[in-house]
């Protein structure tokens, strides 16, 4: 075993936050404001469930998928926020979508195309890496 | 991320009821969080396997995964656009799903309106058909299979989740609130 292996991020989870992310808030760039404004370098998200007025997920490399609501369900939800090298934070969402028809749809959240129609409920949990 | 193809539609704004809450997002924060690994018990409503062995455990407020299992009975709605208000969306019909498989699952516990102990679940499950499907689930009429549905539960120590009646968008939903003794970040 390679103790220093860069793919290996040795750490432990911190402090907890919930938020309710308010209507026409972005998705993606409202858990990137919620890290800023609690100062989490990096974390991961413990669970989410809410409603977007659209859904857009990357389901291909360059191929967005737009679903057309309101209101489009998210019903399963995780990821990351990671501190990018000048401290601003970026999160990697991922997740499944029920439409207004009660289609299901999956993908990669895409930034600034999916924003909140009712409410978003969101949990993060702080990651604290440890050389 | 690739760039995004013009021909995509743009994000788009709602008009909703009231005015624009100021804060934007609402949040509350605590140090590192009890988990706690949780049986859904068989035969009970999903609202009572999770309520019951929690509020006996003095938890109050909690975000839950479930992982999974199987219901006996299970209903769920979408959430369609309501043009005739007053809000912009609202909860169709419950479907019920029947026996139903759950694949994922994500919930919160606050507490309602009367202070009493609340569920919100959103889940994606196969239903009696087998078909995929998910939404909002009905906790009272969703009844746990004849085996346990595990759940990992985050334990909210420091703050509730209190069910609100928010102006702007004139729906009831979960806002984080400090407990009276925690002192704020």
């Amino acid at each position: 075993m390679n103790p220093t292996s860069p793919l290996i991020e040795r750490g432990r989870t911190g402090r907890i936050v919930y938020a309710r992310v308010a209507p026409n808030e972005d998705l993606v760039r409202s858990i990137e404001a919620l890290c800023a404004a609690h100062g989490l370098a990096h974390a991961f998200v413990r669970g989410g469930l809410g409603s977007l007025i659209d859904a857009c997920l990357q389901r291909r490399e360059g191929d967005p998928q737009h679903i057309a609501g309101p209101a489009v369900e998210i019903v399963s939800f995780g990821g990351e926020v990671r501190a990018q090298a000048d401290g601003a934070p970026r999160a990697a969402l991922s997740g499944v979508v029920a439409d207004p028809q009660g289609q299901m749809h999956g993908g990669l959240f895409v930034a600034g195309r999916n924003p909140i129609c009712m409410t978003l409920e969101v949990t993060l949990e702080e990651w604290l890496p440890q050389g | 991320m690739p760039p995004i193809p013009p021909s995509l539609p743009r994000s788009r704004r709602l008009q909703h009821p009231g005015p624009p809450v100021a804060r934007r997002l609402q949040s509350c924060e605590g140090p590192q969080a009890l988990q706690l690994r949780l049986q859904l018990s068989p035969g009970q409503s999903l609202h009572e396997a999770v309520v019951r062995p929690l509020a006996a455990r003095g938890v109050r407020s909690a975000a839950l995964s479930l992982l999974g299992g199987w219901f006996s009975a299970l209903q769920y709605c979408v959430g369609p656009a309501t043009p005739e208000g007053p809000a912009v969306a609202a909860y169709a019909p419950p479907v019920a799903a029947g026996a139903a498989c759950l694949i994922a699952g994500e919930a919160t516990l606050g507490l309602d309106l009367a202070g009493a102990p609340m569920v919100h679940c959103h889940a994606v499950l196969r239903d009696g058909q087998g078909a995929l499907c998910g939404g909002h689930l009905m906790t009272r009429d969703c009844v746990i299979g004849d085996a346990p549905i595990t759940a990992r539960v985050t334990v909210f120590e420091h703050f509730d989740l209190r069910l609100s009646a928010d102006a702007e968008t004139a729906v009831s939903l979960f806002l984080p609130e400090y407990l009276p003794e925690v002192a704020q970040p």
